[in-house]
Protein backbone atom coordinates (compact mmCIF):
# COMPACT_ATOMS: atom_id res chain seq x y z
CA UNK A 1 0.00 0.00 0.00
CA UNK A 2 1.45 3.20 -1.01
CA UNK A 3 1.46 6.36 1.99
CA UNK A 4 -0.62 8.64 0.35
CA UNK A 5 -2.99 5.36 0.34
CA UNK A 6 -1.78 4.67 4.27
CA UNK A 7 -2.50 8.14 4.95
CA UNK A 8 -5.98 8.50 2.92
CA UNK A 9 -7.59 5.62 4.70
CA UNK A 10 -6.20 7.16 8.35
CA UNK A 11 -7.90 10.12 7.57
CA UNK A 12 -10.89 8.39 6.47
CA UNK A 13 -11.29 6.69 9.87
CA UNK A 14 -10.98 9.69 11.67
CA UNK A 15 -13.45 11.70 9.23
CA UNK A 16 -15.96 8.74 10.77
CA UNK A 17 -15.12 8.90 14.11
CA UNK A 18 -16.65 12.43 14.18
CA UNK A 19 -19.93 9.94 13.62
CA UNK A 20 -19.81 9.18 16.98
CA UNK A 21 -19.68 12.57 18.73
CA UNK A 22 -22.81 13.62 20.63
CA UNK A 23 -25.26 15.01 18.62
CA UNK A 24 -25.18 18.73 20.04
CA UNK A 25 -21.64 19.02 19.08
CA UNK A 26 -21.93 17.86 15.52
CA UNK A 27 -24.39 20.76 15.37
CA UNK A 28 -21.57 23.12 16.93
CA UNK A 29 -19.62 22.09 14.13
CA UNK A 30 -22.11 22.45 11.09
CA UNK A 31 -22.46 25.87 12.64
CA UNK A 32 -18.57 26.48 12.05
CA UNK A 33 -18.62 25.33 8.42
CA UNK A 34 -21.45 27.36 8.17
CA UNK A 35 -19.95 30.66 9.31
CA UNK A 36 -16.88 29.69 7.25
CA UNK A 37 -18.62 29.73 4.85
CA UNK A 38 -20.35 32.89 5.14
CA UNK A 39 -17.21 34.37 5.51
CA UNK A 40 -15.61 33.16 2.00
CA UNK A 41 -18.83 34.13 0.16
CA UNK A 42 -18.35 37.65 2.15
CA UNK A 43 -14.91 38.02 1.31
CA UNK A 44 -15.19 36.81 -2.32
CA UNK A 45 -18.24 39.34 -2.89
CA UNK A 46 -16.52 42.48 -1.30
CA UNK A 47 -13.46 42.29 -3.47
CA UNK A 48 -13.58 38.86 -6.35
CA UNK A 49 -10.12 39.90 -7.31
CA UNK A 50 -8.69 39.03 -3.55
CA UNK A 51 -10.33 36.30 -3.14
CA UNK A 52 -8.12 33.82 -2.12
CA UNK A 53 -10.08 30.90 -4.57
CA UNK A 54 -10.31 33.54 -6.81
CA UNK A 55 -8.44 32.17 -10.55
CA UNK A 56 -8.68 34.42 -13.24
CA UNK A 57 -9.59 32.77 -16.72
CA UNK B 1 -45.62 26.56 21.04
CA UNK B 2 -47.68 23.05 20.99
CA UNK B 3 -48.82 23.88 24.62
CA UNK B 4 -50.23 27.09 23.28
CA UNK B 5 -51.61 25.80 20.34
CA UNK B 6 -50.03 27.21 17.45
CA UNK B 7 -48.93 23.50 16.60
CA UNK B 8 -50.54 20.22 17.68
CA UNK B 9 -47.18 18.72 16.57
CA UNK B 10 -43.14 18.87 15.43
CA UNK B 11 -40.14 17.24 14.64
CA UNK B 12 -36.95 18.38 13.32
CA UNK B 13 -35.84 16.98 9.92
CA UNK B 14 -33.03 17.79 7.19
CA UNK B 15 -29.21 18.10 7.87
CA UNK B 16 -30.16 18.96 11.21
CA UNK B 17 -31.56 15.97 11.91
CA UNK B 18 -29.49 13.78 9.78
CA UNK B 19 -26.29 14.91 11.79
CA UNK B 20 -27.38 12.53 14.99
CA UNK B 21 -26.40 9.74 12.85
CA UNK B 22 -24.11 10.78 10.43
CA UNK B 23 -20.87 13.04 10.46
CA UNK B 24 -21.36 16.65 10.50
CA UNK B 25 -22.56 18.42 7.24
CA UNK B 26 -22.91 21.43 5.66
CA UNK B 27 -26.44 23.38 6.24
CA UNK B 28 -28.03 26.48 5.90
CA UNK B 29 -30.84 26.42 8.12
CA UNK B 30 -32.62 24.00 10.45
CA UNK B 31 -36.05 22.27 8.83
CA UNK B 32 -38.94 21.67 11.32
CA UNK B 33 -42.01 19.30 10.07
CA UNK B 34 -44.96 20.99 11.87
CA UNK B 35 -48.43 19.75 12.07
CA UNK B 36 -50.87 23.05 12.08
CA UNK B 37 -54.18 23.10 13.61
CA UNK B 38 -56.41 24.77 10.24
CA UNK B 39 -53.53 23.32 7.35
CA UNK B 40 -56.35 24.71 4.80
CA UNK B 41 -55.35 28.25 6.04
CA UNK B 42 -54.04 30.65 3.39
CA UNK B 43 -51.36 31.80 5.47
CA UNK B 44 -50.81 28.80 6.98
CA UNK B 45 -47.83 29.71 8.80
CA UNK B 46 -48.78 32.77 9.77
CA UNK B 47 -49.88 32.21 13.65
CA UNK B 48 -46.19 30.90 14.43
CA UNK B 49 -44.41 34.01 13.15
CA UNK B 50 -46.75 35.68 15.09
CA UNK B 51 -46.14 33.72 17.81
CA UNK B 52 -42.06 33.71 17.88
CA UNK B 53 -42.52 37.20 16.92
CA UNK B 54 -43.78 37.91 19.95
CA UNK B 55 -40.97 36.11 21.77
CA UNK B 56 -38.41 38.10 20.24
CA UNK B 57 -37.69 35.41 17.72
CA UNK B 58 -37.90 37.84 14.03
CA UNK B 59 -38.39 36.51 11.08
CA UNK B 60 -36.13 35.80 8.04
CA UNK B 61 -37.63 35.76 4.52
CA UNK B 62 -39.04 32.17 4.94
CA UNK B 63 -37.22 31.20 8.50
CA UNK B 64 -37.47 32.22 12.02
CA UNK B 65 -33.74 32.96 13.62
CA UNK B 66 -33.83 30.81 16.60
CA UNK B 67 -30.15 31.50 18.11
CA UNK B 68 -27.68 30.86 15.07
CA UNK B 69 -29.55 28.73 13.08
CA UNK B 70 -32.44 30.35 10.49
CA UNK B 71 -35.07 28.12 11.17
CA UNK B 72 -38.12 26.35 8.03
CA UNK B 73 -40.97 25.61 9.36
CA UNK B 74 -42.52 22.80 6.88
CA UNK B 75 -46.42 21.87 7.40
CA UNK B 76 -46.50 17.78 7.00
CA UNK B 77 -47.35 17.96 3.16
CA UNK B 78 -47.66 14.49 2.44
CA UNK B 79 -49.07 10.85 4.61
CA UNK B 80 -44.83 10.42 4.37
CA UNK B 81 -43.77 13.26 6.48
CA UNK B 82 -47.19 13.58 8.97
CA UNK B 83 -45.59 10.01 9.46
CA UNK B 84 -42.32 10.81 10.03
CA UNK B 85 -43.63 13.59 12.24
CA UNK B 86 -45.79 10.81 14.69
CA UNK B 87 -43.07 8.17 14.55
CA UNK B 88 -39.97 10.76 15.82
CA UNK B 89 -37.70 10.14 18.48
CA UNK B 90 -37.27 12.48 21.71
CA UNK B 91 -33.29 13.28 21.27
CA UNK B 92 -31.49 15.27 24.26
CA UNK B 93 -30.20 18.27 22.66
CA UNK B 94 -27.91 19.24 26.31
CA UNK B 95 -30.70 18.76 28.39
CA UNK B 96 -33.44 19.85 26.45
CA UNK B 97 -35.98 17.11 25.15
CA UNK B 98 -36.36 17.65 21.35
CA UNK B 99 -38.37 15.72 18.93
CA UNK B 100 -36.18 14.04 15.81
CA UNK B 101 -37.10 12.24 12.32
CA UNK B 102 -36.02 8.71 12.59
CA UNK B 103 -33.39 7.81 9.95
CA UNK B 104 -35.42 5.35 8.35
CA UNK B 105 -38.08 8.72 7.46
CA UNK B 106 -35.14 10.55 6.76
CA UNK B 107 -33.84 8.83 4.34
CA UNK B 108 -37.27 8.21 2.33
CA UNK B 109 -38.15 11.56 2.68
CA UNK B 110 -34.88 12.39 0.62
CA UNK B 111 -35.80 9.16 -1.68
CA UNK B 112 -38.72 11.09 -2.39
CA UNK B 113 -37.29 14.49 -3.08
CA UNK B 114 -34.49 12.90 -5.45
CA UNK B 115 -31.55 15.79 -5.42
CA UNK B 116 -28.08 14.89 -5.52
CA UNK B 117 -28.11 15.96 -2.09
CA UNK B 118 -30.51 14.06 -0.94
CA UNK B 119 -29.17 10.73 -2.37
CA UNK B 120 -26.00 11.62 -1.04
CA UNK B 121 -27.78 11.79 2.48
CA UNK B 122 -28.95 8.76 1.89
CA UNK B 123 -25.65 7.36 1.48
CA UNK B 124 -24.40 8.80 4.88
CA UNK B 125 -27.34 7.67 7.03
CA UNK B 126 -26.91 3.83 4.92
CA UNK B 127 -22.86 4.28 6.13
CA UNK B 128 -23.39 5.19 9.59
CA UNK B 129 -25.26 1.88 10.03
CA UNK B 130 -28.68 3.85 11.38
CA UNK B 131 -30.85 2.40 8.72
CA UNK B 132 -30.51 -0.28 6.23
CA UNK B 133 -31.67 -0.66 2.42
CA UNK B 134 -34.43 -3.31 3.44
CA UNK B 135 -35.88 -1.06 5.96
CA UNK B 136 -35.96 2.05 2.96
CA UNK B 137 -36.97 -0.23 0.70
CA UNK B 138 -40.31 -1.42 2.77
CA UNK B 139 -40.74 2.10 4.09
CA UNK B 140 -40.81 3.34 0.58
CA UNK B 141 -42.85 0.70 -0.94
CA UNK B 142 -45.37 1.65 1.48
CA UNK B 143 -44.93 5.23 0.40
CA UNK B 144 -45.28 4.39 -3.19
CA UNK B 145 -41.78 5.08 -3.48
CA UNK B 146 -40.52 1.41 -5.06
CA UNK B 147 -39.33 2.67 -8.36
CA UNK B 148 -37.54 5.25 -7.13
CA UNK B 149 -36.17 3.09 -4.96
CA UNK B 150 -35.33 0.68 -7.29
CA UNK B 151 -33.39 3.62 -9.28
CA UNK B 152 -31.39 4.25 -6.38
CA UNK B 153 -30.38 0.73 -5.70
CA UNK B 154 -29.64 0.60 -9.21
CA UNK B 155 -27.35 3.47 -9.03
CA UNK B 156 -25.91 2.87 -6.07
CA UNK B 157 -25.33 -1.03 -5.56
CA UNK B 158 -24.86 -2.45 -1.95
CA UNK B 159 -21.09 -3.04 -2.28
Amino acid sequence: MSEIQALLERQARWQKLRRELPWPEKIQMAERIRESVRQLRAARKADPAEHPLHRPA
Amino acid sequence: MCSSGVIQNYALFGAAAQMRYTEPVATLDADVLVAVPQPDKLDVLGDIYAFCAARGYPQEGEAIRVGAWPTQFVPVFTPLTREAMEQAETADFDGVPFRVVRAVYLAVIALSVGRAKDLTRILSLLESGSVTRQEIGLLAARHGLSDAWRQFEARFPNE
